[in-house]
């Protein structure tokens, strides 16, 4: 399934979509100011000298810092197929690479937005919030797995909306019950992590997540070549 | 061949209906009023069919919308179609009774207990299935779409069904015999020196042994229970026959139905538990588990004759579409 000229078209498809990123900005800019918009909203009144001080504010944290995330990604993260239709360029991308190239390409673009979008929200919230983290590996850990399933829901979703009106909402109400799971389990594996608790106990979330991940994955290459038809 | 099809048909409809309304005459005439839950009870004879139409309804969505994307009959997409319209119809009803089931035994209309919480996101995917349909205009790509979006979240739910209920700390559905949560086991509590902790934690609330009594066989301790948060506490004494074993007293928790139980006592050890109304058999009485059973049949039944009509009415809508007239 993974031949070279799959590996070409997707590391093609990843560029192309970069530099359109890097030349116009829109999700990038999208994510970013929403992701501030949101901290900076939180912070007034939880902020540094809120409830963020409060060593037992753990559970809140985990719940404000999943909330930037997730509402941001839902601003930003439909672009990667929605910008194809709207410049009438999808026709010939379904001409040029294989569906599975595309969606390989495409997903790989929107996990970059989100590690970004990620970064950013943790360093604001280290800035605005108090952020201390217990266990860092474990932080790490729950963001990227939580991360990942966010980039391929929205990466499937988005091709699954591209051509429906009314985008923009249709993308969040199509989201969020396939999300929900993920962001249950996600928060509580970030809320073990600022605690500091061990890998051990943190063990069943990364599990569940890590199982959730893989069966999304799965069933979206499965069924993107259905979506992807012209 | 027609006219006698409608005929069985009709009959059948006549049965559905006649058999729907003895279960509910049953439901409150012939079913006895539950041990621990009283009249409230009852509501088990309603709420779980239509819980288990619900995931029923998804299910067979989920096998149509594969089907469709395989052999592309609008035909199978119209049951898919159906049926998922009918599941949205019964997850209201499981949550409104449900809910009003919750508010008179739980103390509130909504807890985000894990049942609550899946039965919540079919209701989201519903909508959002139906929503995604109304936003396509053109009906091959809108069949395909939606099929695809009801498989997605056919993958992702039993995430919540299944999964969810087991990392959760505590539920409220009396469902020990099913899921072993935390709750099920229970708590001991000793006085000081018998090695137990004095304080511990009884699922969400906080529970601490003040001291143990005995009167004539009689064993009683005192427990001071803190609700979540502690916004109430207060003092009960439930208490267990020694002889027998059995419990004698078994006190309510503040403003619940749950009822605290001395399981043990060991010198100076408690071993206490909540009593979680309904875990006691909901279904043990025969004549409950009977009409349990008919109302399982009833609704099934209803479900299906409610699918294929609406799937039927959808067919001919398509027919009559391609053909220009409507």
């Amino acid at each position: 399934m993974f031949s070279p000229s799959l590996w070409r078209s997707t590391w093609a498809i990843l560029r192309k979509d970069l530099r359109a990123e890097l030349r116009g900005r829109v999700a990038i800019n999208t994510l970013l100011l929403f992701a501030i918009t949101t901290v900076v909203l939180v912070s007034f009144r939880l902020g540094p000298l809120g409830i963020s001080r409060d060593q037992r504010a753990v559970t809140s944290i985990a719940v404000l810092l999943w909330i930037a995330i997730f509402f941001a990604a839902m601003s930003g993260l439909s672009r990667s197929f929605v910008a194809e239709e709207e410049a009438g360029t999808a026709p010939l991308l379904r001409l040029a690479a294989s569906p599975a190239a595309v969606f390989a390409g495409k997903l790989l673009y929107n996990l970059l937005l989100v590690a970004v979008l990620e970064a950013l929200v943790v360093l604001l919230f280290a800035a605005l919030m108090n952020l201390r983290v217990g266990n860092p590996g474990l932080f790490a850990a729950s963001l990227a797995a939580g991360g990942v399933g966010l980039g391929v829901a929205t990466t499937i979703i988005a091709a699954l909306v591209a051509r429906a009106s009314v985008r923009g909402a249709l993308f969040t109400v199509l989201a969020f019950p396939l999300l929900l799971p993920l962001l249950v389990v996600a928060v509580g594996a970030t809320e073990l992590a600022l605690a500091g608790a061990g890998w051990s106990k943190a063990w069943p979330e990364l599990r569940l997540l890590a199982a959730y991940v893989l069966a999304l994955l799965a069933a979206s290459l499965l069924l993107f070549e259905q979506v992807w038809e012209g | 061949m027609s006219t006698r099809y409608n005929q069985f048909g009709d009959m059948l409809k006549l049965l559905l209906g006649v058999w729907l309304g003895t279960v509910m005459l049953a439901m409150f005439l012939w079913v006895p009023p539950h041990e621990g839950l009283g009249n409230l009870g009852r509501i088990i004879i309603v709420h779980v069919p239509t819980a288990w139409v619900t995931v029923l309804a998804f299910l067979i969505s989920a096998i149509y919308s594969g089907l469709y994307l395989r052999r592309r009959r609008p035909e199978h997409d119209d049951r898919a179609l159906a049926a998922a319209e009918a599941g949205l119809l019964f997850s209201i009803l499981a949550t409104v009774t449900g809910s009003v089931f919750a508010k008179a035994v739980w103390g509130s209309f909504w807890n985000w207990d894990p049942r609550e919480t899946s039965i919540f996101v079919l209701l989201l995917i519903y909508a959002a299935y139906l929503a995604l349909r109304s936003a396509i205009e053109d009906d091959e790509r809108r069949r395909r779409l939606a099929a695809v979006y009801s498989l997605l979240a056919f993958i992702t739910v039993p995430f919540l069904i299944f999964v969810i209920p087991r990392i959760a700390e505590s539920t409220l559905h009396p469902n020990c015999a099913l899921l072993a949560t935390s709750n099920c086991e229970g708590v001991t509590l000793g006085l000081e020196g018998s090695g137990a902790p004095k304080v511990s934690l009884l699922g969400e609330r906080k529970v601490e042994l003040l001291d143990i009594q005995e009167r004539d066989g009689v064993a009683i301790a005192r427990v001071e229970v803190t609700e979540p948060g502690a916004t109430s506490r207060a003092i009960l004494e439930p208490s267990i026959n020694q002889r027998t074993g059995q419990p004698v007293e078994m006190p309510e928790i503040g403003g619940t139905r749950f009822r605290l139980k001395l399981e043990r006592l060991e010198g100076e050890r408690a071993s206490l538990n909540i009593e979680q109304p309904g875990s006691s058999g909901l279904l043990r009485n025969s004549r409950t588990l009977l009409t349990f059973l008919a109302s399982l049949a009833g609704f099934t039944g209803l479900f299906y004759w409610i699918y294929r009509v609406r799937a039927a009415v959808l067919g001919i809508q398509g027919r009559l579409a391609e053909e220009g007239v409507l």
